[in-house]
């Protein structure tokens, strides 16, 4: 979806808990819910 | 969340203008009590267990902080640069553009845009108190966001285009915000298990 809106050089990374210990731990947990950094840019013209 | 089980035909599955005041009652309460108990963490000690770095957390007051809500950690990659332009989706109570706002220094500058009329109320109020008189915050929806076109060296973002069912159009402004070789560093929440229509549909799971 990223890139379809025509950004580049997309990447995910430092994934953390978000809801660990927290009241929506258990609803994140049936998902597989977790927190992440993502990154991309917009190509030099 | 992930593509494929969130595409942009959840645009079809959820009323937006429900979704929307759900949201922003949500975050009201926030704004309102942030150290109230909600189903996520708030405050400083959240974002340091999310990996914020201590500096520059270190020279905001516990009022800029205590309202902080991210599921991530948007600087991971590092600071914004002196000098540059940043925009800040779903600013909230203003943490991140304050952050943001120490690193780019008197020669950069910060547009927070949250849709919250009492986030922007406290985090304009909050940014006085900090005399960082380089950001600013504007009312509007980051899915038609109020910012010229190539403004932005650097878009950031702490759980919030989650909130958003038409994803494709957030990126798509924030492709548009961006200067040509400019950045997104941004920060949410993925799934790896695929949504069931029906939890989709639920306005509760999306907020709570």
């Amino acid at each position: 979806m990223i890139s379809g809106a025509g950004l580049v050089e997309v990447e995910l990374a430092g994934q953390v808990d978000t809801f660990g210990g927290a009241s929506g731990e258990e609803k994140a947990r049936q998902f597989g819910t977790s927190g992440y950094a993502i990154r991309a840019r917009k190509q030099n013209s | 969340m992930t593509e494929g089980t969130l595409g942009a035909n959840i645009v079809e599955l959820v009323d937006v203008d429900v979704l929307r005041e759900e949201v922003k009652k949500k975050y009201r309460e926030v704004a309102d009590t942030p150290t109230a108990e909600f189903h996520f963490h708030t405050g400083r000690q959240h974002a340091l267990r999310m990996g914020y770095p201590e500096s520059p957390l270190d020279q905001l007051s516990e009022g800029a902080t205590e309202a902080f809500a991210g599921v991530a950690n948007p600087l991971y990659w590092g600071l914004p640069q002196a000098g540059e332009h940043v925009v800040d989706l779903g600013s909230g109570a203003g943490m991140d553009s304050f952050i943001a706002a120490i690193a780019v220094g008197p020669e950069g500058r910060v547009i927070g845009i949250d849709m919250t009329p009492e986030m922007i109320e406290r985090a304009t109020r909050l940014a006085h108190e900090l005399k960082l008189d380089n950001v600013e915050f504007r009312l509007g929806f980051i899915e038609d966001l109020p910012v010229d076109s190539e403004w932005a060296d650097v878009v950031i973002s702490n759980g919030v285009i989650n909130l958003c069912p038409d994803k494709l159009r957030v990126y798509k402004e924030i492709y548009r915000l961006l200067k040509p070789g400019g950045r997104m560093t941004i920060a949410d929440i993925c799934v790896e298990k695929p949504v069931p229509e029906g939890a989709l549909k639920d306005i509760d799971l999306w907020t709570g």
